[in-house]
């Protein structure tokens, strides 16, 4: 399968002193919007400080992760609690966070920190059908997209960035290149087309 | 029958079967049997080898049905173990863990588990990751051709070529819990599954591979014998033919290919699927076998029921055959038997069984009428001369004697004219009761020869006293019949004359001693006195009897009969009106004889006809030469008795009549009244028929016969003559002469003329003119004169008439004499 990448930013005219929004759409090759995908925004040199985020919840219920997808910021414990009334056997095999947290019910003893930026696949050993997806990021500027395929990160300083965008959808090592972009304090826009296929 | 040439085979072969209804019977049965059996068998044969064939070609359908659902359960089976092994979490760790020798040993142990030749694990891209026993290097054409059909469900189950081996994969996707990689399992498509194929079809499978499309073929499994196998090598055919014939070792096969693989260019996998030819039809053939014996069975039990049925029908005929044969040949007593039947059959020997009766009874009746007398009971002449020669054979071998006596009642003639034939037909059979009394002796035979004539056998007699026994048994005989017979009230004196004649002294012969007998009995006729012994010296006289009727032949055909006439005149007139043809024989040796020598012979053997035609026609001829000579005379002619019963007289006299050209009114037919008597029935009809031809006819010999006068009056007759016994002497007897003259009275009467004859003297004439008699005849006119001389004498008579007058006839009558 060919890769594709046709990323591009419109330029608002509107300025913005010191920081502004960025408004980005995720589509697919065919133009529509994709939900749960990951938009993130890093320098491109340097590193922002980054805090773990409070504790975050995957749930699962009626053999379903809920959240499918979820960002957090490096060092967020997750924490897994299992609404259903059978047992679960959470897993990872990712390398970024093997874990496994064997039958249980109710809420895990301890959280799961997720340490390293990347992403993580959880899957149920007991039931194939339930996969989520943990993206942990190394930025405080990132999002999840919504039903309609956009995201808005407010308050990005200006400066350059790397814009880069992620679906469970996109088969590994087919994630189009990051775009590099200047914020210069007005509010901007972009759009991300992602190669993804079905999960 | 070896010895005949071919045709004569043929022929005697065809002559049998033309004889034998039973073999015509079961070789039309047999025939048409194995004609509907033949028919059925070539028509069943058809069927089946069609039924073969479909069954063959079905069969190999279905076998390569079944080996793809093999292939596909095979293929299912190993997906669910390679899916079982994807899920695995141990596994999954391991692949997570990315630990090469790991993975490659849980794959092997997984493999191995459900007995997967290769396993495999592929990452996204299907690239090797880790295998088991193979190398990547083997697997590569499997994983180019997976990546570029990318895992495509369509192609689970595959079957591919690695190391020139074939094996059916299965990939199946690897997810933690999104893909992750592939899980591919080689399954060995090999004997094993050859088998399995075997057990569920009755199929012989081979795998047959080859590396690409140019590289021959070449067997790598097969559940064939080892020498079919070989030979299947060597034949190197297959597979992509969807059908073909195989002649291997161990028979025919009917084979089809199953490509496996689905690349046409490349290393290729094919399942030649093989149906026993034999194997398939064998079911058949036992049908055939079945049928066979079947037809056979049926020839056997038609040809056994026909056999039966055929001798059912044919066995009675043969023994009708044989009955009517033992008919044929004169058995009639014996029953016929198979009347029994209700079937035609039966028929034909009820049939037969009637037809035995009555030839039977026929038989019988006709034996009784050729050996037994149907009056008295008594054997006939024809039993008692085989009886006589019988005697005879056995009296010449034992030195014994034979005597005949034959008897023969005296006047029976008179007997039967005065008290009728039924009275006559009592007297013989008293006769015949008389004699058997008389014999007791054994061995003795009485019989009737015929008429009143009898005789008896006196078999086995003492030599020594032959003669007195045979004598002494005649006289009591003869004495016997002096004893008077009363029959029906009436008493009647009968006697008889006895011959005697007595083997070996008067014949050796049977037929010799008979005549002997006979002429022993005539003599004593002739005599008058009691049993006569044969002797030769009456048997001369008999002898000139005998002799008599070639002589009576010849004297006719010589012309020694000469035609004497014998006037009859007009006692009123004295005129001539008529004469009587009188016969005499001008014997070369015994001059001239009178009628009295051979007449009555004549009568009795029935010559006495020739002689009546003889002289009727030199009576008819002389009538013409006298005719014309001016002599108007009526002829008279005498008829006998047999002249009467031949009922062709009347045309004999009519064609001799047209052949003179005479009128039947120039004779006069003269009839004793015996000679009526014998059969008046036949008697009158002639008489008839003679009187419409014109005829006169007159009553001979009247008075002495027994016809009464009703019966006289019914007779066409325009004559009556006095016989001369009462003419001669009426002269000096007055009761002939009242006789004579009560005759003439009836006579005239009845509106007849009178004749008298026998005159012989005036005195007579003057006596018979005064009692009014129309006409005589005698000596005193004249003596029967050759008829050539008649016509002198008439006109001589005429003269001497006519001068005298009918005075003077008694001096011419002087003269005369």
């Amino acid at each position: 399968m060919r890769s594709h990448l046709a990323a591009f930013a419109l330029f608002s005219a509107v300025a913005c002193a010191n920081a502004a929004s960025l408004t980005v759409t995720v589509v697919d090759d065919a133009g529509k919007p994709l939900p749960d995908a990951v938009v993130m925004l890093e320098p491109t040199s340097g590193k922002l400080s980054v805090k773990p985020m409070a504790q975050v919840d995957i749930g699962q219920s009626k053999r379903q992760f809920t959240p499918r997808v979820t960002v957090v910021t490096v060092g967020t414990p997750v924490n897994f609690p299992n609404f259903d009334t059978v047992r679960h056997h959470v897993y990872s095999f990712s390398p970024i966070k093997p874990f496994e947290l064997k039958l249980y019910a109710g809420v895990p003893n301890a959280p799961i920190v997720f340490d390293k930026p990347g992403t993580a696949v959880l899957g149920c050993n007991i039931h194939d059908k339930m996969a989520a997806w943990v993206v942990v990021v190394d930025t405080p500027h990132h999002a999840r997209t919504a039903v309609g395929g956009q995201v808005r990160l407010d308050s990005v300083p200006a400066g350059s960035y790397r814009l880069r965008a992620w679906h469970a959808g996109v088969p590994a090592g087919k994630e189009p290149a990051a775009e590099t972009l200047t914020v210069a304090g007005s509010d901007m826009s972009a759009q991300i087309k992602l190669p993804a296929g079905l999960l | 029958m070896s010895w005949l040439p071919r045709h004569g085979r043929v022929a005697a072969w065809r002559v049998w079967l033309a004889k034998s209804l039973s073999a015509r019977i079961v070789l039309l049965f047999l025939g048409l049997l194995l004609a509907v059996q033949a028919a059925s068998f070539v028509a069943i044969r058809a069927t089946i080898d069609r039924n073969a064939r479909a069954a063959i070609g079905a069969d190999l359908e279905v076998g390569e049905r079944v080996l793809r659902h093999v292939l596909e359960q095979n293929a299912r089976q190993l997906t669910e173990g390679a899916t079982l092994l994807a899920a695995d979490y141990g596994f999954r760790s391991a692949v997570a863990s990315r630990d090469a020798a790991t993975i490659s040993s849980v794959l092997a142990n997984h493999g191995e588990r459900i007995g997967a030749g290769v396993a495999a694990l592929l990452d996204t891209d299907f690239q090797l990751r880790a295998s088991a026993r193979t190398d990547a290097a083997s697997l590569q054409p499997v994983l180019a051709h997976l990546s570029s059909h990318a895992g495509n469900a369509k192609h689970a189950g595959e079957v591919m070529m690695v190391d020139d081996k074939a094996f059916q994969f299965v990939l199946v996707p690897l997810r933690a819990p999104v893909l992750v990689g592939w899980v591919l399992m080689g399954f060995p498509v090999d004997q094993p599954l050859l088998d399995q194929m075997r057990s569920l079809s009755p199929l012989h499978v081979s795998l047959e591979t080859r590396r690409n499309a140019q590289s021959p073929w070449k067997t790598t499994a097969s559940t064939l014998p080892r020498e079919s196998r070989k030979a299947l090598e060597h034949q190197n055919t297959i597979a992509g033919d969807s059908s073909l014939a195989l002649a291997l070792p161990d028979g025919e096969y009917s084979a089809r290919g199953v490509s496996l693989t689905l690349e046409p260019d490349g290393p290729a996998v094919s399942a030649l699927l093989m149906r026993s030819v034999d194997e398939a039809v064998a079911p058949y053939r036992q049908l055939q076998f079945g049928l066979a014996a079947l037809t056979l069975l049926s020839v056997m039990v038609f040809g056994l029921g026909s056999v039966l049925t055929a001798r059912h029908v044919t066995t009675p005929l043969r023994k009708l055959a044989v009955a009517a044969e033992r008919l044929g040949a004169g058995d009639y007593a014996t029953p016929l038997g198979g009347q029994r039947r209700t079937d035609e059959i039966g028929d034909l020997a009820q049939s037969f069984e009637h037809m035995r009766v009555s030839v039977a009874v026929q038989q019988e009746e006709i034996l009784k009428l050729a050996y037994w007398d149907g009056l008295t009971g008594l054997p006939n002449r024809v039993q008692f001369r085989n009886a006589v020669l019988e005697a005879i054979a056995i009296g010449k071998a034992d030195h014994r004697s034979v005597a005949v006596i034959m008897l023969d009642l005296d006047r029976f003639k008179h007997v039967n004219d005065v008290l009728g034939y039924r009275f006559g037909d009592l007297m013989l059979k008293g006769v015949g009761e008389r004699l058997s009394q008389q014999t007791v002796r054994n061995g003795d035979l009485v019989a009737r020869l015929g008429g009143d004539e009898f005789a008896v056998l006196l078999a086995d007699i003492d030599p020594a006293s032959d003669l007195s026994h045979t004598g002494s048994l005649a006289q009591r005989l003869h004495q016997a019949f002096s004893d008077v017979m009363v029959l029906e009230d009436h008493t009647v004196d009968m006697s008889a004359s006895f011959g005697m004649a007595v083997f070996p002294h008067h014949a050796r012969d049977v037929d010799t001693l008979l005549n002997h007998a006979e002429v022993a009995m005539y003599g004593a006729k002739r005599r008058g006195e009691g049993p006569m012994l044969y002797d030769p010296s009456i048997d001369a006289a008999s002898s000139q009897t005998l002799s008599l009727l070639s002589e009576l032949r010849h004297a006719l055909d010589h012309h020694e009969l000469r035609l004497y006439l014998q006037p009859k005149l007009a006692l009123e007139s004295t005129r001539l009106v008529g004469a009587e043809a009188l016969l005499r024989w001008q014997h070369p040796v015994r001059g001239l004889l009178p009628p009295m020598e051979f007449i009555p012979f004549a009568e009795q053997t029935g010559f006495i006809r020739m002689l009546t035609m003889w002289v009727f026609e030199e009576a008819a001829r002389m009538w013409r030469v006298l005719n014309e000579g001016g002599v108007r005379i009526v002829v008279s002619v005498n008829l006998s008795t047999r002249d009467l019963m031949d009922v062709e007289l009347p045309q004999k006299f009519e064609a001799l009549l047209i052949k003179h050209i005479v009128p039947a009114e120039a004779f006069c037919l003269e009839i004793t009244e015996s000679a009526i008597m014998d059969d008046p029935q036949r008697a009158l009809a002639t008489l008839e028929r003679l009187s419409g031809l014109g005829f006169r006819l007159s009553i001979d010999d009247f008075g002495t016969g027994y016809s009464s006068l009703a019966y006289l009056k019914r007779l066409p007759v325009d004559e009556l003559k006095i016989d001369k016994s009462f003419v001669l002497n009426m002269a000096k007897d007055t009761d002939d002469a009242r006789i004579v003259r009560s005759t003439i009275d009836l006579a005239h009467g009845l509106g007849l003329t009178v004749v008298a004859e026998g005159v012989e003297n005036a005195q007579v004439w003057d006596l018979l003119r005064d009692l009014s008699c129309d006409e005589a005849q005698g000596f005193h006119m004249s003596r029967p004169i050759p008829a050539h001389e008649f016509a002198h004498w008439s006109s001589g008579w005429a003269a001497r008439h006519s001068a005298l007058g009918a005075k003077g006839l008694v001096n011419v009558n002087v003269t005369l004499h």
